[in-house]
């Protein structure tokens, strides 16, 4: 830790400061290499420097500012930049008599940079021709196998190194599917071929291994157009640490914003916004952030008033990035939005319109308590649990996933913690009728619990661990053993042999044959960044999981939960996808992360709690209408991201307005598509509009693209006509009241907007009903139009 | 909005990409309208070429059908006979004698193979191209259908790009791509009395006229700004809106749809099933403008059990006779060099038959049959060992079977889009184009 502790401008003068941890540089041996990276005042000159080797026969620099041994001694590089110059010393050793070379430190980290080892060439689990290669080099035994002893040795030719099958395919002197990889010649090549000239030396034993890496600088402020130099550095298990720029590679999270070429030089491109450009090397990952404002940094953001610690963070970082949010969106916009999120459904015209008379300064507010304790609540958010932890009547599970659906709103309906909840569902234990969350388990139906690793990570813990499970995560530092420690928390999971689903339950002794490919055993429990665990046969291995979980330190839980309400109710996460926490895909805000997540930890895991936080700042209350000062963010909420109403509140919301009851069998009459207990209740319209086939434990599994069997079901079909014209609808009822037409454009206006058309759309309506010989068809016309206009579908 | 970054990069097999256009996540891999009609403009051939794949879900059995091995023991080589066609030296199964009089119109490819022998997994590989690496029901990775539809359109803007006959295929959506370029599918069997399109003729309560005002009623009231949403649905719902009236109110839609339009006996000729009538159904669809249509051959391909009988007495009888009737149609009428018609399933059949006459699930080689779209015609490429078991030359990846078709379309198949994880997923991964195939 000591040496990114003094991590800084270790040395400056004048105008030229170098970002280095060290004051001097000092090599080693011959491998070792080191990226200067020099900061004229803010800006990055690293490529514009001119750099010269007083030395050369023991220190070279290219003109990009890397520099290298070439023998022991002094040496000093002087770096110059518009006229001044900086001293950079270096002191090199260990290239006559150093150590030697060694597979993991030199020749496997060339392997990823060259993308031998990559996911469509030799890393893919089948590798390639014949040849395979641990994926992005995690294993470096696997590795050296492959190379020098497999297929009988013939890829290495010690007599003449360059004779080498390996040297000669990658150089692309011999036929290659992948091409010339390996220039020859160039530095790679030589150190390639020096390993072979030495015989091929496994990896040494007590070399230390990378511990971590950094990256310099790992975040800064940049303009359209501007470039940086960055360095890679990595510590080892000895404390040691050196510069492997040069042996990683890059990618950017966010190619519009900004990229990186393989040397780690980042270009920001024409946009504003945010990335995250990773490094890798030898299997772990850092970030430098690359931050292009939208405009010049801001002391205040005028217009917004702050109403919550929630706006505050936001406003931090706003003013950062030279944004200025929308203002606040008006009351009957308010209602809809808030009715929709909150209770997948519009709001009645009475509830509008009281709410926009009501003159309480803190009617919001109010709003939230109140949809928070009707029943919609509960039953539109056990919907999407419902969706999440695939909830479904396949496998016999008709009457499960009734009681299991039942649970899971009634938890909500009572708020109880979401810890509880949680523990309801990964140590669901018993029948079905006792413990309905077990239909959780039988719809994986999943001796292998691939499934059930998968989602408990991915779904409770905001972790994508499922790559891991066949290799290497790798954007992250998983690896086969953590997914395989999760496994072992459900090894003992054992079924009962009668009933759909069966009873479950904890045995005493392991029940699945699915074996850790790294031990050839039985998985053993092991904490996500944790200890491994060892149960006695009478306690159950899940309960400990959970209580792991709930703990306020665990870095995962609350941030998992806390972001995937934040997603619901903005449109996008902190991290996006909601469920995908990770360190080379960051928050937009992590202080408004940590915030909330705090506040879930210490109100006892409440989620209602976390929904009136954020649905009472004026953040969330922003108008959705871009501005000249925001129209291109994308991830920091300046505005309300307006959105399709998913599938099922869809449909609802075209009972409501049309005045129809959905009419599904099997749930009460008055029952909407929010309240289906599972996916299979057929219905046309809502698999036409992409209703989740409960299939993954992913949000992304609903889609919200458009298509032409939408279309044609709206604008077009007997089904809209019907709901539009039925005798027991809206607008026969309209009808027979006898009312004005202007009163029942408004009627028809505020039901579907939640407010009244503006003069010209009222006036456009109007011509179209008294130009047409018949009242109740203009009127159906201006129904069909409501029905079929975006503003009706987009909550906004 | 957003922009091409140029990147050269090569790709495994060595092939050097043109600079491919990126796409903003912002889109969720999906491209802009400018970035997309650039990879449209580029990637164009020079005639409008479609794609009619006959989809024999279940895994269709190889070595009965075009790969036959009658000196294999009795335990592999079955009941079947192989016969002549009309191309010297090529034979094929006895139970496929229609399509042996038109061999120099197919060709066969006998050497397709991959490496997962479940119907999940291995449908989506061959209707992707990807493996997926979980069992799922649903698309992880986009179907071919719908990687043309994003890359080339329709053929006719007054017709979708791309259709699944007669229902919609599982596998068969667009994932990354977006619910935009998922199928169209009339979702009624063809082979019905009255086969109608869910949907695309009027209701019954409205007329044109009334239609119209309606829509100049909609373009006058729906003024909501289209830049609040931040994934460009609004954009995309209002050109599906033009696309949809057109297809409503201009009759070339309805008409491909109209299957009265076709005479008794060419109806009879392709047979008077679902299979046949979604065959002749596709070549009206491609002739008005589709430019991918996928049908589902019916069931029953999966023949685990008494698999001779099925093959003899149902399955290969309606297959031999709608896609005969299919080949000699397009070439009837000129077509055959723009429409690539295919026939395929997600595996070959196990070559050793099991205890009840049946065959199992077999990824080790397939056979696959092209027709057309400009591709070298009257031809057996590849080939396998003396059981049927594994390729022995020229073996073909999904990858190498489905870049066929793009080079057929004029799709670089090395263009990338971009998954949820912004990943960017080349359209294929793997594979080049079968060089015998494309001469």
């Amino acid at each position: 830790m000591s040496f990114f502790s003094f991590l800084g401008n270790a040395t400056a003068q004048d105008s030229i400061t170098i970002l280095s941890p060290v004051k001097s540089i000092e090599f080693k041996d011959a491998f070792a290499g080191w990226q200067i990276i020099a900061n004229a005042g803010q800006t990055d000159v690293t490529r514009i420097a001119s750099y010269k080797s007083t030395n050369p026969k023991v220190a070279r620099v290219d003109e990009k500012g890397f520099v290298e041994p070439v023998g022991d001694g002094q040496a000093t590089i002087h770096v110059t930049h518009q006229g001044k110059i900086l001293d950079v010393p270096v002191d090199v050793s260990g290239v006559s008599n150093g150590r030697p070379i060694d597979f993991r430190t030199e020749i496997v980290p060339l392997l990823s940079k060259l993308g031998c080892n990559a996911g469509g060439c030799h890393g893919k689990a089948s590798g390639q021709n014949g040849f395979k290669l641990s994926l992005f080099g995690f294993d470096a035994d696997f590795d050296f196998e492959s190379i020098v002893n497999e297929a009988r040795g013939r890829r290495i030719f010690p007599a003449n190194p360059e004779k080498s099958l390996f040297i000669q395919k990658a150089s692309g002197q011999m036929p290659h599917g992948g091409g010339k990889r390996l220039i020859p010649d160039s530095n790679d090549y030589q150190i390639v071929k020096r390993w072979i000239a030495a015989g091929t030396p496994p990896v040494a034993k007590n070399v230390p291994t990378v511990k971590r890496i950094q990256m310099i600088p790992n975040d800064r402020i940049y303009k359209q157009g501007d470039t940086q130099q960055v360095a890679v550095i990595a510590e080892y298990t000895d404390g040691s640490f050196r510069d492997v720029t040069r042996q990683s590679e890059f990618a950017s999270n966010l190619d519009v914003i900004a990229v990186a070429d393989a040397t780690g030089f980042i270009k920001a491109g024409k946009l504003s916004g945010e990335a995250a450009v990773m490094g890798r090397h030898m299997g772990h990952v850092a970030v430098t952030r690359v931050l292009v404002p939208h405009g010049e940094a801001l002391k205040e953001i005028p217009g917004f008033k702050p109403t919550s610690q929630i706006d505050l963070l936001a406003i931090a970082k706003w003013k950062k990035l030279g944004l200025q949010p929308t203002p606040v969106c008006d009351d009957a916009t308010f209602i809809r939005r808030l009715s929709v999120d909150l209770c997948g459904r519009l709001p009645t015209l009475e509830e509008t319109t009281a709410f926009v008379k009501d003159t309480d300064t803190n009617k919001r507010a109010k709003l939230v308590d109140t949809l928070l304790d009707s029943a919609d609540y509960p039953a539109y958010f056990a919907m999407k649990w419902g969706s999440i932890l695939r909830n479904s009547n396949h496998a016999g599970s008709d009457r499960a996933s009734y009681a299991f659906h039942n649970w899971i709103r009634d938890m909500i309906a009572r708020n109880r913690p979401y810890d509880e909840f949680v523990r309801g569902v990964v140590a669901a234990s018993g029948e079905w009728q006792d413990a309905p969350a077990i239909n959780w388990y039988w719809q994986s139906r999943d001796d292998q619990l691939h499934q059930v690793s998968a989602d408990t990570s991915q779904v409770f813990l905001g972790v994508r661990l499922q790559c891991a499970r066949c290799h290497h995560h790798p954007y992250e530092r998983w690896g086969q053993g953590d997914y395989y420690g999760l496994t072992g928390f459900f090894t003992r999971l054992g079924k009962k042999s009668f009933g759909e689903p069966p009873p479950y339950f904890t045995s005493a002794s392991v029940t699945s044959s699915e074996k850790n490919p790294l031990t050839g055993k039985s998985p053993e429990p092991k904490f996500l960044d944790g200890p491994e665990m060892k149960f006695s046969s009478e306690e159950d291995p899940r309960h400990a999981l959970v209580d792991w979980m709930a703990k306020p330190e665990n870095p995962f839980f609350s941030k998992a939960l806390v972001n995937r309400m934040w997603g619901h109710f903005l449109g996008r996460g902190l991290f996006q996808e909601v469920d995908d926490q990770r360190e080379t895909n960051p928050p937009s805000n992590p202080e408004l992360l940590d915030y909330l997540a705090k506040e879930f930890v210490s109100h006892k895991f409440d989620v209602k709690h976390v929904i009136r936080l954020i649905t009472t700042s004026s953040v969330y209350q922003l108008g959705s209408e871009p501005t000249e000062h925001n129209k291109n963010d994308h991830q920091n909420f300046a505005r309300y991201y307006a959105r399709r109403m998913p599938a099922e509140v869809f449909l609802d919301a075209v009972n409501q307005v049309t005045g129809n009851k959905s009419g599904f069998s099997g749930i009460s009459a008055n029952g909407r598509a929010i309240d289906l207990p599972h996916e299979n209740f057929g219905s046309y319209f809502l698999d036409t509009f992409d209703r989740p086939k409960r299939v993954t434990g992913c949000e992304c599994e609903r889609s919200t693209g458009a298509t032409l069997a939408q279309v044609l079901l709206l604008a077009n079909s007997d089904e809209m006509e019907g709901k539009i014209n039925t005798a027991q609808g809206r607008l026969a009822k309209l009808m027979k009241q006898n009312l004005p037409a202007p009163e029942m454009i408004d009627n028809l206006y505020q039901v579907a907007f939640s407010r009244l058309p503006t003069a010209k759309e009222k006036a456009r309506s109007l011509d179209h009903v008294n130009k047409s010989d018949n009242k109740q068809q203009a009127l159906e016309d201006l129904l069909w139009v409501i029905l079929n206009s975006k503003e009706f579908m987009f909550n906004h | 909005m957003l922009e091409f970054i140029g990147k050269g990069s090569t790709t495994c097999d060595g092939v050097n990409r043109r600079s491919f256009l990126k796409v903003g996540s912002l889109a969720l891999g999906g491209l802009t309208l400018p970035q997309l009609l650039k990879a449209r403009a580029a990637s164009k051939p020079s005639k409008k070429r479609s794609v009619i794949l006959i989809w024999q879900a279940g895994g269709p059995s190889h070595i009965d059908m075009y790969d036959l091995k009658p000196n294999a023991p009795s335990e592999i080589r079955g009941e079947f006979k192989p016969i002549a066609t009309n191309v010297p030296g090529i034979q094929i199964g006895e139970h496929l004698p229609l399509q042996s009089k038109i061999m120099d119109k197919l060709s066969i490819l006998r050497s397709a193979c991959h490496t997962n022998a479940g119907h999940g997994m291995g449908s989506q590989w061959m209707l992707t191209g990807y493996q997926p690496t979980i069992e799922v029901n649903d698309n992880i990775f986009p179907s071919l259908g719908s990687v043309v539809a994003k890359m080339n359109g329709a053929n006719n803007p007054s017709m979708p790009p791309y259709v699944n006959l007669p229902k919609l295929l599982n596998l068969g959506k667009a994932a990354y791509l977006g619910a935009s370029y998922n199928p169209f599918a009339p979702d009624n069997d063809p082979n019905m009395e009255g086969f109608k399109v869910r949907n695309l003729s009027l209701p019954s309560k409205i007329n044109v006229d009334r239609l119209s005002r309606r829509r100049d009623l909609l373009n006058d009231l729906d003024n909501i700004r289209r830049d609040i949403d931040t994934k460009g649905d609004l954009v995309g719902l209002d050109s599906f809106y033009k696309d949809a009236m057109e297809m409503v109110t201009n009759t070339k839609a309805q008409d491909a749809f109209d299957m009265q339009r076709e005479s008794v006996v060419l109806r009879d000729t392709y047979g008077r099933n679902d299979l046949g009538q979604s065959c002749l159904l596709a070549r009206r669809l491609v002739e008005a403008g589709v430019t991918f249509v996928t049908i589902q051959a019916g069931g029953g391909w999966d023949t685990h059990g008494d698999n001779f009988k099925g093959l003899k007495n149902n399955l290969l009888p309606k297959f031999d006779r709608a896609l005969t009737a299919l080949v000699e149609d397009l070439h009837d009428r000129g077509m055959s060099d723009d429409v690539l018609v295919m026939a395929m399933g997600e595996f070959g059949r196990t070559p050793k038959i099991n205890s009840g006459a049946g065959r199992d699930h077999w990824p080790g080689a397939m056979s696959v049959v092209y027709s057309g779209g400009g591709l070298k015609m009257g031809q057996v490429v590849g080939s396998t060992n003396a059981n049927a078991e594994y390729p022995t030359t020229k073996p073909a990846t999904p990858g190498c079977v489905l870049s066929t078709m793009y080079h057929c379309l004029g799709i670089d198949h090395h263009f990338a889009f971009h998954d949820q994880a912004q990943r960017p997923m080349p359209i294929l991964s793997e594979g080049e184009p079968i060089q015998e195939l494309i001469g």
